[in-house]
């Protein structure tokens, strides 16, 4: 017998792509993130290079006002993107100053930032040239009268009052099909959001999601806060991904503004970080039970849910971990007695439930080739988290993109699985419930973490420089990679924010999920084993 | 079933009775019976009963995880008598999340509008309330200008226990706002 195939992913040869990428590079990098700037004409290019390097993955495209010193001048506007080099450990963002109000299409070399380009557009107005016709994303049809973009402000929605003339965006079914309207009021409980089914009955064809419904444009409020007060509003983007979304947003401002976080703090924050795993991943379990009419185990895994919620209570203060992350580290210690009690016992029930339902036949049977995303949709659309892995996506930014030097997550197995189904992502589920509860074991034997009786240490580093600063921040969330950009002025407020949840990356995957030959019934049962938000795509 | 045989005098229609008396100064009695019995039903049925819709309007997600744990077996909201129901149509009380996102306006004044009255709005959490963002082009900053709102249940999100504390006050609420006389005529409006 031969021994088994492994193939060795290609390295990229950073350097040499960098030395063939054009512009210059970019003075204000930071640990863990290069940065370069180029001409809005040689964006396609250089994503078309880095794309064909393999090791480059887009991970996320926006526009910012430019800062006033800036090339463009006063009110200009700068299209950034953001590659990992997973396998260099870094960052890599390219900054283009936009001249007119179009450019491009990066989405024909790079298909992952489709939806971004779509949200280029209804906010700022600038639109892709060549490229698919866009979508409907962040703003609900009849919102498209973007003023001019004087002051660097984003598009108007649509006026307060009136019933929208359109309430979904027209598609086109052609033959026996027909667009099945569900939402965007859906379940009790649920999320608000539009999906069109395209149906000639049972089997879903093809679905159309409009996320726009609950769009509240986080991004933009934030502008002119205090970083603090931003972090407020960036927590509640997305409830259950509280801590992940604030901890990449606090990382954006701490790099930007120079501020070292005590590594007490940052373990601190860390576990929290993974405490929010915990409860998420027995939240999407109890969701699939749900969805696959197992009431049983459903109100088995709830009990664990709520317990795993009281957790997060008594050890932060916060059934939802709101208000642990402080920019410059925590603004409150962990009970590190209870964490320590309550927490062994928890897991040990969640992976006896998980044996058990793994071992229930009729259950595994809906879960199997239901929801399949195949890995070459998990790279093409730049997925990302236990949806990636789940396809066999060897990406943790836990492992691949570690914050700080004093990396606190050496020896992390990253789970993968490979057929992509919903029951492929329940495994990556149970086996981070491992990692996470030997992470937060670890920590908490260092003694290093912040106790609720301690006095919060103050975060060192050299006196805040003035001046424009900016950063990126980033960390994996319960759904993946969390990215965060953020521009501050000369008062150190916020004068630009970019949020990218790991619900941004993965909604897109959904409806090719849906389309591998499922019925009505799978799309409750996909939905929960990826387990995304709609507030944290519509943020 | 308790709920069907009680709702079967309450929905025996009232013109019947009304034919059935000619004599114009003896309707007053009539109705004021007529609207003892009703009162007397619905307080039955809505003392220990309500059916729930609920919406989104913008909200985090961690408030649609507080209200989707009322029916875990830690807080079991069917032993009180509350259910939760898909359709407007059949709720009493209606649980609005979320600080009002314009783009949800359409969809919260249809789902308002369907549920037959009476009926309680209930705000869950600080962003239906105000207190998490301010009205600009995005949401209204609350949905207290929208509904006619009877109840607020503060909290960023409240926990499962605040959500029934606050759902116990909607049911009495319902039941003291049912004025007898609303039922004479169709479409009366609240006050
Ligand atoms: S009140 Fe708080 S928890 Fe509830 S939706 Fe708003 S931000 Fe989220």
């Amino acid at each position: 017998m031969t021994g088994p195939l492994t193939t060795e992913p290609r390295r990229v040869d950073l350097e040499a792509v960098l030395r063939e990428l054009p512009g210059s590079p970019e003075p204000t990098t930071q640990p863990g993130a290069l940065g370069r700037r180029l001409e809005l004409a040689q964006l396609k290019r250089a994503a078309q290079l880095l794309g064909a390097s393999r090791g480059a993955r887009l991970a996320d495209m926006f526009v910012l006002p430019s800062a006033p010193a800036e090339a463009g001048g006063d009110g200009g506007l700068t299209l950034h993107l953001v590659f990992g080099l997973d396998q260099d450990r870094r960052y890599l963002l390219l900054q283009a100053p936009l001249s007119g109000r179009s450019y491009a299409a990066i989405s024909e070399v790079a298909p992952a930032c489709f939806v971004e380009e779509c949200e280029i557009f209804e906010l700022w107005g600038i639109k892709p040239t060549g490229g698919h016709p866009l979508n409907r994303v962040l703003l609900a049809p009849g919102a498209d009268s973007a003023p001019p973009l004087r002051s660097g402000s984003p598009g108007a929605p649509r006026s307060r009052r009136g019933v929208p003339t359109e309430v979904r965006a027209p598609h086109v079914v052609r033959g026996e099909a027909f667009e099945f309207p569900v939402g965007p009021v859906r379940g009790v409980g649920q999320e608000s959001l539009y999906m069109g089914l395209v149906t000639t009955g049972e089997e879903v064809l093809d679905a159309y999601l409009a996320w726009f419904h609950k769009h509240r444009g986080i991004e933009h409020q934030v502008v002119g806060m205090d970083p603090e007060m931003a972090l407020f509003r960036v927590e509640r983007c997305e409830g259950p991904g509280a801590v992940g979304n604030g901890l990449a947003f606090a990382r954006a401002v701490e790099s930007a503004s120079g501020i070292v976080v005590p590594a007490g703090a940052e373990r601190t924050r860390l576990v929290a970080l993974e405490l929010e795993r915990l409860y998420n991943h027995a939240a999407a379990m109890a969701a699939l039970c749900q969805s696959t009419g197992l009431g049983v185990g459903q109100a088995q895994v709830e009990i664990i849910l709520e317990n795993f919620l009281r957790l997060n209570a008594a050890v932060f203060g916060h059934r939802y971990l709101f208000g642990v992350v402080a920019v410059g580290g925590v603004r409150r210690g962990c009970d590190g007695a209870t964490l320590s009690e309550g927490l062994s016992a928890l897991c040990a029930s969640v992976r006896q439930i998980g044996s058990a339902l793994l071992g229930t036949n009729s259950f595994v049977d809906r879960l199997e080739a239901a929801g399949v995303v195949d890995a070459e949709a998990a790279a093409r659309l730049g997925l990302v988290g236990p949806v990636a892995r789940g396809s066999g996506a060897d990406l943790d930014v836990r492992r691949d993109h570690p914050w700080s030097a004093g990396d606190s997550h050496s020896g992390l197995e990253v789970a993968t699985a490979v057929n992509g189904d919903v029951l492929s992502r329940l495994q990556v589920m149970l086996q981070e419930v491992d990692e996470s509860e030997r992470l937060i074991h670890r920590w908490l034997q260092s003694g290093e973490l912040i106790d609720v009786a301690d006095a919060l240490p103050t975060p060192a580093g050299p006196a805040p420089e003035r001046g424009e600063r900016r950063g990126l921040g980033w960390c994996e969330s319960v759904r993946g990679e969390a990215l965060s950009w953020v521009q501050l002025d000369h008062d150190g407020k916020v004068a630009g924010a970019r949020l990218r949840p790991a619900s941004v990356r993965n909604w897109r995957a959904f409806d090719d999920a849906l389309r591998s030959r499922n019925v009505f019934t799978d799309v409750a049962i996909i939905e929960a084993s990826f387990w995304l938000t709609v507030a944290g795509f519509a943020r | 079933m308790n709920v069907l045989e009680s709702a079967a005098p309450n929905s025996r229609p009232v013109p019947v009775r009304w034919s059935q008396n000619p004599k114009a100064d003896s309707v007053s009695s009539e109705v004021a019976r007529v609207s003892a019995e009703l009162r007397e039903t619905i307080s039955r049925l809505f003392g220990r009963s309500l059916h729930i819709r609920t919406i989104d309007t913008g909200s985090c997600a961690s408030c649609e995880s507080e209200i989707r744990l009322l029916t875990a077996p830690h807080y079991d909201l069917h032993r009180l008598g509350l259910f939760f129901t898909p359709a407007p149509r059949h709720a009493d009380c209606l649980l609005v999340t979320g600080p009002g996102a314009l783009a949800m306006d359409h969809a919260l004044q249809a789902t308002y509008e369907a549920m037959p009255d009476p009926k309680i709005v209930v705000t869950v959490g600080a962003c239906a309330l105000g207190g998490v963002f301010v009205p600009d082009r995005f949401t209204h900053g609350g949905v207290g200008r929208l509904l006619p709102i009877d109840v607020v249940i503060p909290g960023c999100p409240p926990s499962p226990l605040a959500l029934l504390q606050g759902l116990l006050v909607g049911v009495d609420r319902l039941h003291a706002s049912i004025n007898p006389d609303r039922f004479r005529f169709s479409g009366a409006s609240r006050p």
